[in-house]
């Protein structure tokens, strides 16, 4: 009795030794399988979404990622080439890469040793990537390993005086960073969306150029007096472009020349949306800043318009 | 603690010098930890100031909003589902627990007897797991600080402290405690580490001492006596005795050395005394002559060692004893009290360690 005894205790305890312990390779093999689930139940949803039925709500996200913690200031989201989310603090240069279909933070680094300042948006062009200050300092850098600090370049586009930047795209055919201005200084412009573009590897002359466009022309049927955009991007799928505004929780989809494509308000739920990315693959996604719930990412099912002209 | 105890002789070959011995207890500690380490790897995140970097590496899964699932990602304890945040906690508390040890070992033993405070040792111990238990809580939530603060602000407590240097032993506890909390064991391990030898050196050498006030050692006492010898191979630190003592203190001290000398007989012998009968009685010459019957009758060999003679208040007789084997000290006393019950106050015997580990043994 007394052996079988023992016999049960060393079973118990290896088995318990081997169950807990919680090596790198097991974690691994974990994360990776809960990856897979995740993207199954995401792709179901999202062709739930593509056959919408009586029941379905499509204000509601496919997925909500909650963000740890340390990134409760999301501000700026970007895609990459190979469908990863590049998202950064508000206040740390510290940049977050993200996995959105499986909901996986994949690693972290910061410029240089993590300089603080008030970081707005971010976006990739090509191997670079840019992120831009509210004073218009723009940032350029690559992106670097886990945990890693990376080496980047400051160029001050002197603007900060007549815009305060929020958001920031790269248009990849016309090789432009295109700038919205949430607040424009200049007081013949106040009812005019004020928009900033910077030509990478222009001349002097030709490197920046500014357009404007009334208010009147973008927000649609809605009552926005102004606007004052959180961040942009491009709608990969017509090239046209996405913003978003915190302050009107507006969405606005505009062509490729500002002109109106679509304006209206954002799904509920976002207290404070702060970055917008769309995938190749038609999901939307927007980040909103920790407020009185967590900080996260939202993913919805985008359905893109046809492209309505050219670049001018 | 007698676990730890043993565990410490056999890394220190039953040595007390305190330096040694807590060279052992780290050294103890570091091999645990280590242990432990290669079993659960993750647990080294909790010891390698993960808290204060703020920065983890490798993949992580973030929270599904949606159905909750994944590991969780909470504003409040950050990343770490219930289990996570259970385990990490166990371990915080035991880590500030086995880090504080050391520390109430030094303060006790460097505590002077008229400044040793019992709830100074025990807050010690119970301050930095209730400072890291709060930080846990309140990391990473501003709301939560602010109630706490309010929590606290309304429990009012004041105590003043005899001794500035309890005040440092206290500070360390809490800073232990905040490096627990923000789950940073290694550095909280360190500071404790270096608290422990900074003091013990500073002991040492009588580190900022004016000769015109009582030295460290008049105040110090216990296991750390030992460190004021200049050259290390003195048990009583002779300097610290010359400057504290008057000629006649010295005398009446020599005269007691003398006397124990004689009493614990030669080198690399056993003692020839291995108790101390202690009698208080109002009438000292008969209830010497009936102590004595009963010595005679009992003691392998016995010697009144001093009278004190008290006025309004029993005198005190002390014999140093050592007992027949037979006999043991419950039977010796009954018999003291029978043979001069009318005439003593009271009788008890102090028997020495080695005799009392005999006992144990039998028993």
């Amino acid at each position: 009795m007394r052996t079988w005894g023992a016999a049960a205790l060393f079973i118990g305890v290896t088995a318990v030794t081997f169950g807990c312990s919680d090596n790198t390779r097991g974690g691994a093999l974990q994360l990776k399988a809960l990856g897979r689930t995740r993207e199954r139940e995401l792709a179901a949803r999202l062709a739930k979404a593509d056959k919408p039925d009586k029941k379905s709500d499509e204000s509601k996200p496919v997925a909500v990622w909650i963000m740890p913690p340390e990134l409760r200031e999301i501000s700026g989201l970007a895609l990459t080439a190979d469908g990863r989310v590049l998202a950064h603090d508000d206040e740390v240069a510290k940049i977050y890469v993200i996995d959105p279909k499986r909901g996986i933070m994949l690693k972290q680094f910061t410029l240089g040793t993590g300089m603080r300042a008030d970081f707005e948006s971010i976006t990739e062009a090509g191997s670079d990537i840019y992120m831009l200050a509210s004073n218009g300092v723009l940032y350029q850098f690559q992106e670097g390993a886990d945990g890693s600090g990376v080496p980047y370049s400051a160029n001050d586009l002197h603007l900060g005086k007549e815009c305060e930047f929020e958001s920031m795209v790269y248009q990849a055919d016309s090789n432009w960073l295109v700038m919205p201005c949430k607040n424009a200084r200049d007081k013949t412009l106040e009812h005019n969306l004020v928009i900033y573009r910077w030509k990478i590897g222009g001349t002097a002359d030709n490197r920046l150029s500014m357009v404007s466009v009334p208010f009147a022309q973008l927000v649609g049927n809605n009552k926005w007096k102004s606007l004052h955009p959180s961040d942009i991007t491009i709608d990969p799928a017509t090239g046209n472009f996405v913003m978003i505004s915190s302050h009107e929780n507006a969405l606005i989809e505009m062509t490729r020349n500002f002109g109106l494509v679509r304006a209206e308000k954002l799904p509920p739920g976002h207290n404070q949306p702060e970055g917008v990315a769309i995938t190749k693959d038609g999901i939307l996604m927007i980040s909103d800043e920790a407020t009185r719930k967590p900080a996260d990412i939202s993913l919805y099912r985008w359905h893109p318009t046809q492209p309505t002209d050219t670049i001018q | 603690m007698p676990v730890l105890a043993s565990v410490i002789d056999v890394f220190t070959r039953g040595s007390d010098r305190p330096v040694r011995r807590l060279v052992a207890y780290y050294l103890f500690l570091g091999l645990v930890a280590f242990g432990v380490a290669l079993v659960f790897p993750r647990l080294i995140e909790l010891l390698a100031g993960k808290g204060l970097e703020g920065m983890p590496g490798g993949e992580k899964a973030l929270q599904d909003g949606l159905t909750g699932g994944g590991s969780a990602a909470s504003s409040v304890f950050g990343p770490g589902g219930l289990g996570d945040i259970a385990i990490s906690t166990l371990v915080i508390l035991i880590g500030t627990l086995l880090l504080m040890l050391p520390v109430s070992w030094v303060y006790m033993s460097a505590r002077s007897v008229q400044g040793h405070s019992q709830s100074v040792v025990q807050t010690l111990i119970i301050l930095p797991l209730v400072v890291a238990g709060i930080i846990i809580i309140v990391q990473n939530s501003l709301a939560l600080a602010f109630s706490l603060a309010g929590v606290v602000g309304a429990v009012r407590f004041r105590t003043n402290l005899k001794d500035t240097r309890d005040l440092v032993f206290v500070f360390l506890s809490i800073a232990v405690g905040f490096a627990a909390g923000v789950q940073s064991i290694a550095v909280g391990a360190l500071l404790s580490m270096f608290f422990n030898f900074v003091l013990i050196l500073t002991w040492r050498y009588d580190y900022g001492r004016n000769l015109l006030t009582p030295t460290a050692s008049s105040q110090w006492t216990g296991p750390l006596q030992s460190l004021a010898s200049e050259t290390g191979q003195h048990d009583v630190p002779d300097r610290d005795l010359i400057l504290s003592l008057t000629p006649e203190n010295a005398d009446v001290l020599a005269h007691r050395f003398g006397r124990v000398s004689e009493a614990l007989g030669s080198k690399k012998k056993k003692p020839r005394f291995d108790s101390v009968l202690t009698v208080a009685t109002d009438e000292v010459t008969r209830a010497q002559d009936a102590v004595q019957k009963v010595l005679d009758s009992n003691a392998k060999r016995s010697k009144l060692d001093e009278v004190i003679v008290n006025t309004g208040k029993p005198s005190v007789l002390y014999y140093l004893v050592k007992l027949k084997k037979s006999v043991t000290r419950d039977e010796f006393l009954t018999e003291v009290q029978s043979e001069a019950g009318g005439l003593i106050t009271s009788a008890d015997l102090e028997i020495g360690e080695r005799i009392r580990e005999e006992d144990t043994s039998k028993a």
